[in-house]
């Protein structure tokens, strides 16, 4: 029988899938995370007559407490401020590029617009579909034109990662005591690579000497952004090097990486959303900060560009500058260094540090 | 065999996939009455009438996860446990794309020698199972998922040092235009295309019917599953089937995302569909390792998935769901199968009492 | 004690398509030994299931000193003081005695002193001679029956049923089972003995019931019954026996074996220096004690394991050969276990007629399956081999094991074989095929093949063999003529002279 073992896997899988939702026992302030079950009718009951949205989550869907949730916060703020209605769609672990390419048409034909791709794994599919659907605004984040001819009717939203990573990493090196800190990335993809270039610039911009190491939990399988159990896994590798913080870039993947922070009584550094609001409470006090990758602000504009009759096309990159990126402040735990960091900040934005793209070695 | 005889085998064939079927259905259902979601909706999503594209689709998913399939099934056969399909087809998916980017051969040529290259991989990869079994006794289960990991993590280093880049990520070079195919509409206009290598899976269907029924190898490779002792005592050398089996699973295996690659995909990076593998070994289950049975195994694997994908936008129900009622269809077609065989097992034994009454 | 009587009253036990007990009357009088015999299939297995709570019966009824019982699992049975000693041991080898008798009876005497002072009183009090710590792989055959036997008295059984405990001991160790049974006798257990050796059934029953077809046909006093009578009883007609012809034996080797050696690899020895050699048209018995090298013995020469010194068919050397070209040369094989060796059960029979001639005409040519050829040979051989099926498609699986036999009798007599190598040909098949596949034996070496056979059946070998070789712990340790010797003087030389007869 140990061949239905994997079947029996994905069985026990989708059922936790289904009932799995908010289970966080925590009471949270984040109206995302632990609302997610009840939010689910966001869409349903939304009745304003303002854009109507398509947002094509990425594996994980709602309820990631990262990149998709940040994308679903921009939803709920399109649908509060701009009377917008929505459809969601979520993509399957292993599903085929027609079936996110049916997901993009399906949205298309419901007569939705603007639709938006959660994550760079849409590029080729709405690059596919666009054409198709001229009248019909898309938006990838994260996204690119993976070939030549340029889609006239496509916002690929990009972020400057490396910014906001750069000032989480100054965090990290004015805070480690032990002058040691650790990246945990998802995937070893230059997307995630742009994170610990980012981190590392700007911990060696506080400390030349500062001793870092870096995990990576998958090479190239995707499914390292949905493994706590590999994230805690590298977490706890890098505190038993002698790291007293580590920053992950994971996904899915952090709560691992809090766990194993909680467990060894050390930091972490979050990412993507403020992931000091939406753990648990033994956690809370593990949080240093959070790298904010603002995926709700990229969301809301790319629907009020549509609602103002100006769609956004082509590539637009939310940098410090723009608000797109930054570092988060709950818990309180880095107040006494916000003046060193918000200099750096300014500094970046003014164009005297250039943080890189690629890590230095 | 006489026609009354013919209609009661054939109707216990039918049978136990009809069981299965209901039985998966029944279980789905309870599973959405817990979930809170509409049974209503769900099924009728389902079993919506598909669209041109969604036959486009149907088809040419099902045509890789017949391969997938195929290749687990020639394992099975001898109870060799192939988990290694997913690597086998990952390593030799990236190689073969790799190999076709160059563009050493003109025109379908190189699709010709990827093909090969493809087969040659997975089969190297299957094979390196296939001899640690043999020479040091390591289970196949064991050393095919690791190697599993170990494919995994050779193609992502190998992409993400030697790829190019591709937005955020990175990919193999496109493969030359001329190495490409068109496919066939076959579902109406702006439906898609049918890909031309769904070819690939009926021929290697036909092919591994065709060596497992007909040939003196395939009677070999069969005895040796029903009963090893007895294989052995046929003559059968074993050790070299399990190699030789293991080789043609991973070459089967090598194939799977090849109709992908030559229509359409162009390249190995982001968009290459995963998980084909295991997939492929649920579906050997369920067709019972019989290539027919696979067949349809396959399409309604694929049909299941194509149909889920809109289930969230219309019906607010998680595709997730479908996966429960593929498991379930799986465990129910096990099951459903060893109760017909018992019924058919009685038939033959009252048969069998009415030979020797009579002699 | 004398409650421990058994009543069984028109007991039916229905199978779907076969009705394997049928208004079955068995009066098993308190500590006595009662003989249950009938040829394989006659329903002697069901009852015996059915008595141990395995099935429960359609109709009749089951009663223990004339209360009725009904059993719906062997834990019912065993609570009843009903024990059984299975024909094939259920012992972990790498345990104790102490051990296995105790492994889930731990309520009883727990698993410490208790236990074994227990095992040692009843050891003491049936003369079994076991030591509790002793491991049971040190144990031979007729020891590890004992343990079995102490283990269903551990568990208290007032009630022993014994599933043919003499199948697998020599003469000898028969001898010392049955003053083990005697004794159990008299101490007020009842016995229900299983058997179809009718000389052992004389020796030690005071009653016996006969089956045939389900039945129970009749009941016979041992003290004044005789053998042919519970025979024809059984099988409901004459009884062939085996009976030597006039010699065929030629000159010619066929098969000759030259300081054959075959070690483990914890480097004992399996087979040692064995030398021996068969004629063309002579047949060479191998009697011997299971486990003493025949199972190895045959192996090395099919092939199937690797052992050092020279073997030669015709004059050629096989070492080189796999056991394919070994079998394309003419070695046709009985195997002893043909559910595990012979047979792929869930295929059909003209599939199971391919098996060890695949490479052959009819099954297949140039690498391709001939499925009109081979069916029509597999034809061939149910009609002149007497195979009773419905088909050539039938599986082998539902065939029954007499049936079984003659397929694989008639496919390895196919293809011009010129050794035959016959390991207990008639083990477990009944009275009617038995005659059959000694014929066939016989026809096999008029024709001129060279035959070994082995077999557990000393009157068979007797009655076959021109020649007999017994072996001990992998050695050949004396030559005997049939024409001359007696099941006990084999049964001696089987057991290296110790218990002498």
């Amino acid at each position: 029988m140990r061949r239905l073992s994997k079947i029996a896997a994905v069985v026990a899988v989708a059922a936790l899938a289904l009932v799995g939702c908010g289970r966080n026992d925590e009471p949270s302030t984040a109206p995302d995370a632990s609302e997610s079950t009840s939010t689910g009718d966001l869409c349903a009951d939304s009745t304003g007559d303002g854009p109507k949205v398509g947002l094509a989550y990425d594996v994980g869907g709602r309820g990631d407490q990262s990149f998709n949730d940040s994308a679903f916060a921009g939803l709920e703020k399109a649908v509060g401020d701009l009377g917008a209605t929505c459809v969601e769609g979520e993509a399957t672990e292993g599903e085929a590029e027609s079936a996110r390419e049916g997901r993009l048409r399906e949205m298309a034909d419901a007569g939705l617009n603007p639709i938006i791709g959660v994550g760079f794994a849409y590029s080729t599919s709405v690059n596919v579909v666009a054409p198709e659907y001229p009248e019909v605004s898309f938006a990838v984040i994260d996204g690119f034109d993976p070939d030549a001819e340029a889609n006239p009717n496509v916002a690929y939203l990009g972020f400057a990662e490396q910014e906001g990573s750069f000032l989480v990493g100054a965090a990290a090196a004015l805070k480690s005591e032990a002058d040691h800190i650790g990246f945990v990335g998802g995937v070893n993809i230059d997307l995630i690579k742009k994170f610990q270039a980012g981190f590392e610039a700007g911990a060696r911009e506080i400390n030349p000497d500062i001793v870092i190491d870096v995990q990576y939990i998958e090479e190239t399988d995707l499914a390292g952004f949905a493994d706590p159990a590999g994230g805690k896994e590298a977490a706890t590798a890098l505190f038993d090097k002698g790291a007293d913080i580590v920053y992950h870039a994971a996904g899915a993947s952090g709560s691992g990486v809090f766990e194993a922070a909680t467990e060894a009584d050390k930091w972490a550094i979050g990412v993507d959303s403020d992931q000091y609001l939406s753990a648990p409470a033994d956690q809370q006090a593990h949080i240093l900060t959070s790298m904010l990758k603002r995926v709700d602000v990229a969301t809301f504009n790319m629907v009020k560009s549509v609602a103002d009759g100006s769609p956004l096309v082509s590539y637009t990159t939310y940098n410090l500058a723009a608000e797109g990126v930054g570092y988060s402040t709950s818990g309180g735990y880095i107040d006494d260094i916000a003046a060193d960091l918000d200099a750096l900040a300014e500094r970046i934005k003014s164009g005297e540090i250039e943080v890189p793209t690629v890590p230095a070695s | 065999m006489n026609p009354a005889v013919l209609v009661r085998k054939l109707g216990l064939a039918l049978l136990a996939p009809l069981i299965a079927v209901v039985a998966a259905m029944i279980v789905t259902s309870g599973v959405l009455v817990v979930a809170g979601a509409s049974i209503g909706d769900f099924w009728s999503v389902i079993f919506s009438a598909p669209s041109g594209r969604n036959w486009t689709n149907i088809v040419n998913q099902s045509s890789m996860i017949f391969l997938a399939a195929l290749a687990a099934s020639i394992g099975f056969r001898m109870n060799l446990f192939n988990i290694g399909i997913e690597g086998q087809y990952t390593l030799a998916s990236y190689t073969a794309a790799l190999v076709a980017g160059l563009a050493l051969f003109p025109g379908k040529l190189n699709v010709l020698a990827a093909l090969l290259i493809a087969m040659g991989v997975g089969g190297v990869w299957a094979g390196i199972a296939g001899i640690l079994k043999v020479t040091r006794g390591v289970s196949e289960v064991i050393s095919t998922i690791m190697l599993n990991a170990i494919a995994g993590g050779i193609v992502g280093y190998l992409i993400s040092n030697y790829g190019e880049q591709f937005g955020q990520g990175r990919r193999t070079t496109p493969i030359p235009e001329g190495s490409s195919f068109d496919g066939w509409a076959l579902f109406g206009d702006n439906s898609g295309e049918v890909w031309s290598l769904v070819l690939l899976a009926v021929l290697a269907g036909v092919g591994v019917s065709f060596l497992i029924n007909r040939t003196r190898f395939g009677f070999d490779l069969r005895a040796t599953g029903l009963n090893e002792d007895a294989a052995v005592a046929s003559g059968v050398n074993v050790k070299k089937m399990v190699v030789v089996s293991m080789l043609l699973s991973g070459g089967i295996a090598g194939l799977i995302w090849m109709p992908a690659l030559f229509n359409g995909a162009d390249y190995y990076g982001p968009p290459f569909q995963r998980l084909l593998g295991f997939t492929g070994i649920a579906v050997a289950l369920l067709g019972r390792n019989r290539p027919i049975g696979i067949f349809f195994g396959a399409v309604l694997f694929a049909w299941l998935s194509e149909q889920a994908n809109p289930l969230s936008l219309i019906a607010d129900i998680s595709p997730s769901v479908v996966q429960i009622t593929q498991g379930v269809v799986v465990l129910t077609v096990v099951i459903a199968y060893e109760v017909v065989r018992r019924w058919s097992a009685s038939a033959e034994q009252r048969s069998l009492r009415n030979a020797e009454a009579s002699t | 004690m004398s409650g421990n009587g058994i009543e069984v009253r028109g007991v039916t036990k229905r199978f779907p398509g076969v009705v394997a007990n049928a208004d079955v009357n068995i009066t098993i009088r308190p500590a006595t030994v009662h003989a249950l015999i009938g040829e394989n299939g006659a329903g002697k297995s069901t009852l015996m299931k059915i008595l141990y709570g395995v099935q429960r019966p359609d109709e009749g009824t089951i009663s223990i000193d004339g209360k009725p019982v009904s059993f719906s699992s062997p834990t019912d049975a065993i609570r009843a003081g009903i024990g059984m000693v299975f024909q094939h041991f259920m012992l972990a080898d790498n345990l104790t005695v102490l051990e296995n008798v105790v492994l889930g009876a731990e309520r009883l005497y727990g698993i410490g002193d208790r236990a074994r002072e227990e095992i040692e009183r009843i050891s003491d009090t049936y003369g079994f001679a076991l030591e509790p710590d002793t491991l049971v792989e040190e144990l031979g055959v007729g020891e590890r029956q004992r343990v079995e036997i102490l283990k269903v008295l551990y568990r208290g059984a007032q009630i022993i049923i014994l599933d043919e405990p003499t199948a697998v001991l020599v003469p000898q160790e028969v001898d010392s089972l049955f003053a083990n049974l005697r004794e159990l006798r008299s101490s007020g257990h009842t016995l229900l003995f299983i058997s179809h050796k009718l000389d052992e059934v004389l020796a030690i029953a005071d009653d016996i019931t006969v089956m045939r077809r389900g039945r129970t046909v009749g009941e016979a006093d041992p003290a004044t019954t005789t053998k042919r009578a519970l025979a024809e009883l059984m099988v409901g007609s004459e009884l062939p026996s085996p009976q030597t012809e006039e010699s065929t034996v030629t000159d010619t080797v066929l098969l000759s074996l030259v300081d054959v050696n075959l070690v483990d690899l914890r480097g004992r020895h399996l087979l040692r220096d064995i030398n021996v050699s068969i004629h063309r048209g002579e047949i060479l018995g191998i009697a011997g004690v299971e486990g003493n090298g025949q199972a190895e013995l045959v192996e090395s020469i099919m092939g199937m394991r690797k052992a050092t010194g020279s073997i030669t068919l015709a004059g050629q050397s096989l070492a080189e050969w796999g056991t394919r070209e070994r079998r394309e040369a003419g070695i046709g094989f009985i195997p002893e276990d043909r559910h595990r060796h012979g047979l792929l059960l869930d295929a059909p029979l003209w599939e199971n007629r391919m098996l060890g001639h695949q490479t052959r005409a009819p099954s297949s040519r140039n690498g391709l399956i001939d499925q009109g050829a081979t069916k029509a040979d597999t034809e061939r051989i149910v009609r002149d081999y007497d195979v009773r099926t419905p088909s050539v498609g039938t599986r082998a699986r539902a065939l029954s094991g007499g049936n079984q036999q003659k397929l694989i009798v008639g496919r390895e007599m196919s293809g011009d074989p010129i050794l035959l190598i016959a390991s207990h040909p008639t083990r477990g098949v009944d009275v009617g095929a038995q005659a059959a596949i000694w014929d066939h034996i016989k026809r096999a070496r008029r024709e001129g093949l060279a035959v070994l056979l082995i077999s557990a059946d000393l009157d068979e070998l007797i009655g076959l063999s021109d020649r007999i070789d017994v072996i001990l712990r992998g050695e050949l340790v004396g030559e005997f003529d049939p024409q001359d010797v007696t099941p006990q003087q084999l049964g001696t030389a089987m057991t290296g002279g110790r218990e002498s007869a």
